[in-house]
């Protein structure tokens, strides 16, 4: 199966009337890649999720997930993913376990000693009803169902809502492993910190419209970087103006703070020219810093 | 002291049910009124008295007796009452079971304050509905030249309202103390609905005559307030036991934890609990439960089956049959003094007999309300409520089709069906032996399978409406309505030979008009009913494929 594109959809559009959800979204996911799917509330994340799985039906453009179209073969394509959706839901006079039998008897059985090493590693109760956990608990039985056939596609629409900090590390490992397996993980977002530790590239999406789609190493180096300098002589300000991708400069008698994103040795070698050098410290801006960036740069139509 | 913002919601979110009962009630009372000024009133001079006492038809009946009598006294009242019932068990319990009580109480605002909106907005509602129908009162005699000097319209109204809060505060009251909104609707209904039929029945028991006055719906129709205007002294009655229904709510609301967004227990979860019986109930509730989608889905409503089941086959079944052996001497002689044109009123019953008896008390209307009970719950929870609760996204992302949902959800709701029909049928044949009645058994089963059958086309038309909206409540009031008003046109339609023959529109007709009680299995009506079900389902499952499900309640 891993000759077959994970995920792909073409020009995928979904209205509401004049609401348009999704504008031709044009995607293609490898099998074995950790996909994060950014953006903020609103952004057509759970449309897009949900029209892929054929829970809704786009305006205009396809879907085929493993190679199978979403709306002609969605049962087919049901035996291969596994799905958490956003603001998770479940049957709450079910316990976990009644609930873990249920879809398993919908997909003709599951590995039960799988079942109880994810729960293990999960920390989850399946034995108490859901509807009496709390969202984080509950949240978890959700991530066990999607986990427990090993699918091909795992499709998860904010998956790590409520889940603590060491859960999601289990979490974020779980992923890896699947992925490390030869499975694909599809991960919608918009906790970026998540993103950027478990993804290998990442969509960026606004409004409906995919802006970006780039590996999260290539939007590092795009990236803005905090750059702290230190010099054996106070220095002038004028220096850094002629210098490309520099901002945010601050002179401190010696020491000296800007938002670079143009090129390292440019900045260096027009510095070194003319003073000493004494230390220097960049911080990589995480993505939500670029997050931001793109959003504050790109001018998308509404 | 009234929180106008919860009074207002509550309100802004009850408004609508109330209006289109009322409104729909109005529309039948126009209709029924216009049926029986057309038709030769000189039939209901000669009824007897024990039978006019029970139909709740005055003396010197006119047209616009009947009509009040026959729209307002039964299901006006009914749907009037049931509606505050809905919200007084909503109020407090509602809150609570959605876990949205906690949130609300994090308001600066007392638990009192907001169970005094709460019943400021119940009582507003309910007076509203009851001005409606005050007005369609009024306003429907003079469209249509009927004569109303001497009735006192504004007396019953006042009547239907105070006792329409009652059940609304009685609801409060057990939701209040409970927490738990079915336990608080399901108590004031089956109080509702005993007090109904116990009313029409005991003042027909000799020795018993004074026994109505236990319940709540004597102080509606007792004193006749359309005749006779206001009894102060049945209103006191209703107006006390609703302060002191008030207060007891008050008290519970104050007195208790609130629960947090909690589940329901069943009967399987306590035999689950249980030591001696987890291994099995285990079995019962978890893997079998879970192991189908028709095993869950009928899994889910057994305290509505076991209630409605147990009420038709003890109630309407099993104590009828000796009830008639004692009142027979009140109805013997009967057949010959009854109007043709008044038996298809009820489905062409004949008081002196016990298939008559049977079919005007337990056939007529009981039993298709009680089978519709347990079908349109199912089948207008059956794909809206996934989706409503948003559970048909999980559900959907395992390899199974739309249309195997359906058909599963269909399954469900036909054994549910099927087991009231049954318990309909057990009761009325073990009635029948007691009070040694000696019906026929295959008269007997052919009827309860009629009504099943009935019961079943509503069902699956609240699933047809579901699976097009995906909205529970489209489905629940646009079935309740469309069956209101099929079942009137098809009890109303034989009075006038022009129209008789639009009955046959109605489903109902394909259930009592061959008169399988004394007749047995009409086949052919089976087969309308059923292809009627089966088409129902078929466009169910096309409206359910072809849709985008939604996303949220």
């Amino acid at each position: 199966m891993t000759d077959r594109i994970a995920i792909r959809t073409e020009g995928l559009t979904k209205h509401y009337g004049d609401i348009h959800a999704l504008v031709d979204l044009d995607l293609e996911i490898r099998p074995g890649e950790i996909f994060g799917f950014l953006g903020p509330n609103g952004a057509g994340k759970t449309t897009m999720i949900r029209t892929i799985l054929d829970e809704i039906r786009p305006t205009s453009g396809s879907a085929s997930i493993l190679g199978m179209d979403s709306h002609e073969q969605s049962v087919e394509i049901r035996r291969f993913i596994g799905y958490v959706p956003g603001d998770l839901a479940m049957y709450p006079n079910l316990t976990g376990r009644d609930t873990i039998t249920y879809f398993a008897n919908l997909r003709g059985g599951v590995d039960w000693s799988w079942v109880d090493e994810l729960a293990d590693r999960l920390d989850a109760d399946l034995t108490r009803k859901v509807g009496d956990l709390s969202s984080g608990n509950r949240q978890k039985v959700g991530l066990i169902q999607a986990f427990m056939n090993k699918p091909e596609v795992l499709i998860m629409d904010e998956p790590s809502s409520g889940l603590d900090p060491l859960v999601q590390r289990e979490f974020q490992t779980m992923m890896r492993e699947a992925a490390a397996e030869g499975r694909t993980v599809f991960l919608s977002s918009h906790t970026l910190s998540e993103v950027q530790r478990v993804a290998g590239r990442v969509g960026i999406i606004r409004h409906g419209r995919l802006i970006a789609v780039e590996s999260v190493s290539d939007l590092r180096s795009k990236a803005i970087r905090k750059v702290d300098l230190y010099f054996d002589e106070p220095v002038e300000h004028a220096i850094f103006e002629s210098v490309p991708g520099v901002r945010d400069v601050a002179v401190e008698n010696h020491h000296v703070t800007l938002s670079f994103d143009g090129r390292m040795e440019t900045l260096l070698k027009i510095l070194t020219d003319r003073y000493h050098l004494l230390d220097i410290t960049t911080q990589e801006a995480d993505l939500e810093e670029i997050f931001l960036t793109y959003y504050r740069d790109e001018d998308v139509p509404a | 002291m009234t929180l106008s913002n919860v009074f207002t919601k509550t309100t802004r979110d009850r408004w609508k049910g109330v209006a289109i009962g009322s409104l729909t009630l109005s529309v039948l009372f126009l209709f029924g009124m216009s049926v029986y000024r057309d038709i030769d009133l000189a039939v209901y001079t000669n009824l007897p008295d024990a039978f006019r006492s029970m139909m709740n038809i005055p003396k010197d009946a006119d047209v616009a007796s009947l009509a009040y009598g026959a729209i307002y006294g039964s299901y006006g009242a009914m749907t009037m009452a049931g509606l505050a019932l809905a919200m007084g068990a909503a109020s407090i319990a509602g809150e609570e079971r959605k876990g949205t009580l906690g949130l609300l109480l994090g308001n600066p605002r007392s638990r009192t304050e907001v169970l005094a909106s709460k019943t400021a907005s119940m009582v507003l509602l309910t007076g509203l509905g009851v001005l409606l129908l005050w007005a369609a009162g009024i306003v429907v005699p003079a469209m249509l030249d009927v004569s109303i000097t001497g009735m006192h319209v504004g007396a019953m109204i006042f009547h239907l309202f105070a006792m329409s809060l009652f059940f609304g505060f009685l609801a409060m009251a057990v939701g209040a103390w409970t927490g738990s909104p079915s336990v608080a609707s399901g108590v004031a209904a089956g109080v509702m609905f005993i007090s109904f039929v116990a009313v029409g029945l005991l003042p027909l028991v000799e020795g018993f005559e004074n026994a109505a006055k236990a319940f709540p719906w004597y102080y509606f129709t007792g004193s006749q307030p359309v005749n006779n205007g206001v009894d102060w002294g049945h209103i006191g009655v209703l107006f006390t036991s609703n302060a002191l229904l008030m207060v007891v709510a008050l008290v519970g609301v104050n007195r208790r934890d609130i629960k947090g967004q909690t589940v329901g227990v069943t009967l399987v979860d306590r035999l689950r609990g249980n030591p001696m019986t987890r291994k099995l109930a285990d079995r019962l509730a978890g893997s079998t439960r879970v192991s189908r989608i028709w095993i869950k889905t009928a899994s889910e409503h057994q305290g509505l089956l076991l209630v409605t089941a147990a009420v038709m086959f003890l109630f309407m079944g099993v104590m009828l049959g000796p009830m008639y052996t004692l009142i027979n001497e009140a109805l013997s002689g009967l057949t010959d003094q009854f109007p043709e044109a008044l038996l298809a009123l009820f489905g062409g019953g004949d008081m002196g007999t016990p298939e008559g008896w049977y079919q005007i008390e337990t056939f007529g209307m009981m039993a298709p309300i009680a089978v519709m009970v347990v079908t349109v719950a199912i089948g207008a929870g059956a794909l809206a409520g996934e989706e409503e609760r948003r559970t048909i996204g999980l559900l959907l992302a395992n390899p199974v089709r739309r249309s195997t949902i359906v058909l599963h959800k269909t399954v469900a709701m036909t054994l549910y069906g099927v087991a009231v029909g049954a318990a309909t049928f057990a009761g009325v044949a073990i009635g029948s032996m007691l009070g040694g009645l000696g019906m026929d058994m295959g008269n007997i089963a052919a009827t309860s399978l009629l009504v099943t059958l009935v019961g079943l086309v509503f069902g699956a038309l609240a699933l047809g409406l579901g699976a097009a909206t995906g909205r529970i409540r489209v489905a629940v009031f646009g079935t309740v309505g469309i069956a209101l008003v099929l079942y009137v046109l098809n009890a109303f339609l034989p009075f006038n030979d022009t129209l008789a023959g639009y009955a046959k529109w109605s489903p109902f007709y394909y259930y009592l008009s061959s008169d399988p009680l004394n007749n047995g299995m009409h086949w052919g009506h089976g087969a309308v009913l059923t292809a009627l079900t089966v088409g129902l389902v078929l466009s169910a499952v096309v409206l359910f494929e072809r849709r985008d499900l939604r996303q949220s309640g």
